[in-house]
C-alpha cells in the first residue's frame, strides 16, 4: 500500500487556484428517488457560502458526496483542481467537516479525541491540539469526557476537529446548534475569521439570520434542485417589495401579471406582494391608475434572506 | 496505514469494554480452576473414574497450557465476537464511521487497520489468559501439594503448545469475522454480537441433529465451523474428557474430519466472511 499522504494534487495547467471546491452536474439517486440533481456548484478561497435548504432538500447528500461518503450517481466532485476520485485522500486531507453533528467517542476525553484523529490523519504536532482546543475556548474542559459535554461544548469540539488538519476547505453543518447566544456569535465571529485565512467554509444552516450575517454567498436546494445561487447581496437587492392593499385583490394581481417589468406577485390576504424589481413604487401606483385601480395603502417591504427562502421554497422550514 | 492502527490501538485501549472482556476471560480461567480444584479436592465419587482421573491431571503443570488454551478456545471465542463486533459496530452507533472515513487513506486501510488491532488484542488477551493459566496451575500445585516437577518442559513439548497457540487462534478468527461482517452488514453493534454468538451456539444443536439423523446429513456439519473447530481443538494433549473443546464443548461427531480438511474449511469461511465485509465496507454509501 502506498502512503498517499504526502502526495499533494497539483493543479492542472489553467486552472483557477482559487477554487477549492467544483461540482459538474452531480446527481445522487436512491433507487427511484432523486436526492440530488445536476448540482452544479463553486467555492472559492476566501469565501463563506452559504447551502441551504428545506428537510430533505438534499444538503446532507451533497456534503456526503463532497466527503465521499456517497457515491455520486452523476456528474463528478473536483476538489482543490483534481477529480475527488482520482487522489481522494490527497483532497479529503486539506478539508475539515463537522456532518450534520459532531460525533466523537463518547468514552474519550476532548483531548484524547483529538489525540486519536490525530494519529489517524497524521502529521499533526500536539501543539496544535492545543492551538484548536484554545481558539474554540475549550482548552480548560479538554480533559473532560466527551459524554459529560453540553451540546454547545460538543459543538466546539467539532469546530477544533476541522481544524486539526489544517484545513483549506471547512464544511460546517449547523454549528450554531446548541450554542447559547454568547457561543453563537463566537461561532459568527469565528467563520468570517477562518474565511480571512485564505479558506474557503460551506455553511449548512437553518439560522437564515446568522447565514446572511456571515455569508458572502448562498444556495438554495429544493428537492435536490438548486432553487438559485448567488451573492447575498444580489439576493437582497431583489427587492424591495412592495405590499398594496386594494379592494379587489383577484383583479389587481391578474392587472399586474400582465406587465412585464413586474417579476411576481403574491397573494397575502387582502394585501398583494409585489416584486417590481428596481421600479419606482410610482410607476406600479401609475399603471394601476391607468387601469382605475386606486390603492390604499402602498408601502415598500425590505426583503431579508429569510423572505428569499421562503419565497423560493414555498415557505418550508429550513431545519 | 500504521498510523491508523495507532489510532484504533488508542481507542481500543482506552475503551474500558477492552479491559472488562480481558478481565472476564481471566475470571473464567480461575473460576474454571478453581471449581476443577474444588471437585478434586472434595474427592467425588464420579460413576467414570477416568475422570477423575483427568480433572486431577489438568490441574496439573504439564497440562496448564494446554488446558488454558483449551479455555480460551471455549471462552474466547465470545469473547473474540464481542470485541470485533464492537470494534467497527460502534462506529455506526456513535456515529463516527463519518469522521474516521473523512480521516483516513482509504476505507479498505480504515477497515484493514481495525481488523489488524482486533487481531493485535486478541493475541494479547490470549497471551494474558495463558499466562492466568499457568499461574492458577502453579498455585493449585502448590495448595494441592503435588510436585513443582518442570521435566515435562522439553523442546518437543514447548514447540507443540507453540503450535497449538496458533490452532486456537485459528479457531477464533472465523467466528470473530463472523461478528465483524455482522456489525457491517447490520451497520451496529448488536446484530454482530448476536448473530456472532448465536451462530456459534446454535450451530452445535444443529450439528448434533443432523449427525442424529445419519446418512448424508450427518456429513453435512464436516463443512460447517463447529465440527472443524472440534478437530482442530482435539489436538490440544489433553486428559480424557477435556479434548475437543469447542465453543460447545465439542464430542459430537463420532468421526472428526482430517486436519487438514479442517483447516480448510475454516480457512474458507474466514476467507467469505473477510471478502463479504471488505466488498460490504467499500461498496456502501455513508448515509445519516
Amino acid at each position: 500500500m502506498t502512503d498517499q499522504a504526502n502526495i499533494e494534487p497539483q493543479p492542472d495547467a489553467g486552472q483557477d487556484d482559487n477554487i477549492v471546491l467544483r461540482t459538474i452536474g452531480l446527481g445522487k439517486s436512491f433507487g427511484k428517488l432523486k436526492a440530488v440533481s445536476d448540482l452544479n456548484l463553486e467555492l472559492r478561497r476566501g469565501e463563506v457560502f452559504g447551502f441551504l435548504g428545506p428537510n430533505g432538500a438534499g444538503k446532507s447528500t451533497t456534503v456526503g458526496m463532497i466527503l465521499g461518503l456517497i457515491a455520486p450517481t452523476a456528474g463528478s466532485i473536483e476538489l482543490f483542481g483534481h477529480k475527488l476520485n482520482d487522489n481522494r485522500w490527497a483532497a479529503l486531507r486539506r478539508v475539515g467537516a463537522i456532518i450534520e453533528e459532531p460525533a466523537f467517542y463518547p468514552y474519550l476525553s476532548g483531548w484524547d479525541n483529538l489525540v486519536m484523529l490525530a494519529r489517524a490523519i497524521g502529521g499533526v504536532p500536539r501543539a496544535k491540539i492545543t492551538d484548536v482546543l484554545e481558539r474554540v475556548n475549550l482548552l480548560d474542559r479538554a480533559r473532560d469526557r466527551y459524554s459529560h459535554y453540553s451540546m454547545g461544548m460538543k459543538q466546539r469540539l467539532g469546530i477544533a476537529s476541522t481544524l486539526l488538519r489544517d484545513p483549506e476547505l471547512i464544511i460546517l453543518d449547523e454549528p450554531a446548534n446548541g450554542l447559547d447566544p454568547a457561543g453563537t456569535l463566537e461561532v459568527r465571529d469565528l467563520i468570517p475569521q477562518l474565511a480571512h485565512e485564505n479558506r474557503a467554509v460551506f455553511l449548512c444552516s437553518h439560522l437564515l439570520h446568522e447565514v446572511e450575517l456571515v455569508c458572502d454567498r448562498v444556495a438554495i436546494i429544493k428537492g435536490g434542485i438548486i432553487l438559485t445561487c448567488a451573492p447575498v447581496k444580489e439576493l437582497l437587492e431583489r427587492g424591495p417589495l412592495l405590499q398594496i392593499k386594494v379592494d379587489d385583490p383577484a383583479r389587481v394581481a391578474a392587472v399586474l401579471a400582465g406587465l412585464p417589468w413586474i417579476r411576481s406577485v403574491k397573494r397575502e390576504d387582502n394585501y398583494l406582494i409585489v416584486d417590481a424589481s428596481k421600479e419606482s413604487p410610482s410607476r406600479v401606483n401609475k399603471a394601476l391608475a391607468e387601469h382605475n385601480i386606486f390603492v390604499s395603502e402602498l408601502v415598500g417591504r425590505s426583503i431579508s434572506l429569510e423572505g428569499v427562502f421562503l419565497e423560493l421554497t414555498g415557505g418550508e422550514s429550513g431545519d | 496505514m500504521i498510523r491508523l492502527i495507532s489510532a484504533e490501538l488508542f481507542k481500543l485501549r482506552k475503551r474500558s469494554m477492552t479491559r472488562i472482556l480481558l478481565w472476564v476471560l481471566l475470571g473464567m480461567t480461575v473460576l474454571f480452576y478453581l471449581l476443577l480444584f474444588a471437585i478434586v479436592q472434595a474427592n467425588v465419587s464420579l460413576p467414570n473414574p477416568s475422570a477423575a482421573e483427568g480433572m486431577q491431571n489438568a490441574l496439573g503443570l504439564p497440562n496448564a497450557v494446554p488446558f488454558a488454551l483449551n479455555v480460551l478456545s471455549a471462552f474466547g471465542t465470545v469473547l473474540a465476537i464481542i470485541l470485533a463486533a464492537s470494534a467497527i459496530g460502534s462506529e455506526y452507533n456513535w456515529r463516527t464511521i463519518r469522521v474516521m472515513l473523512t480521516s483516513s487513506e482509504s476505507r479498505f486501510k480504515l477497515l484493514s487497520s481495525k481488523l489488524i488491532s482486533v487481531v493485535i488484542l486478541t493475541l494479547i488477551g490470549m497471551v494474558v489468559g495463558l499466562f492466568g493459566g499457568f499461574i492458577m496451575s502453579l498455585i493449585t500445585t502448590a495448595i494441592g501439594g503435588y510436585a513443582f516437577d518442570f521435566t515435562f518442559a522439553t523442546d518437543e513439548y514447548l514447540w507443540d503448545q507453540f503450535l497449538q497457540f496458533w490452532r486456537t487462534f485459528s479457531v477464533l478468527v472465523p467466528y470473530m469475522l463472523l461478528g465483524f461482517l455482522f456489525a457491517i452488514a447490520g451497520r451496529s453493534v448488536m446484530p454482530g454480537i448476536a448473530l456472532g454468538i448465536g451462530i456459534l451456539f446454535l450451530e452445535g444443536f444443529f450439528t448434533f441433529f443432523m449427525i442424529l439423523a445419519g446418512g448424508w446429513i450427518a456429513r453435512i456439519p464436516d463443512y460447517l465451523l463447529s465440527v472443524n473447530v472440534d478437530a482442530i481443538t482435539a489436538l490440544n494433549d489433553l486428559p480424557q474428557g477435556f479434548g475437543g473443546g469447542g465453543p460447545m464443548g465439542g464430542g459430537f461427531s463420532s468421526q472428526a474430519p482430517e486436519i487438514s480438511h479442517a483447516f480448510i474449511v475454516l480457512a474458507g469461511y474466514s476467507l467469505v466472511f473477510i471478502v463479504l465485509a471488505f466488498y460490504l465496507f467499500q461498496k456502501r454509501d455513508v448515509t445519516g
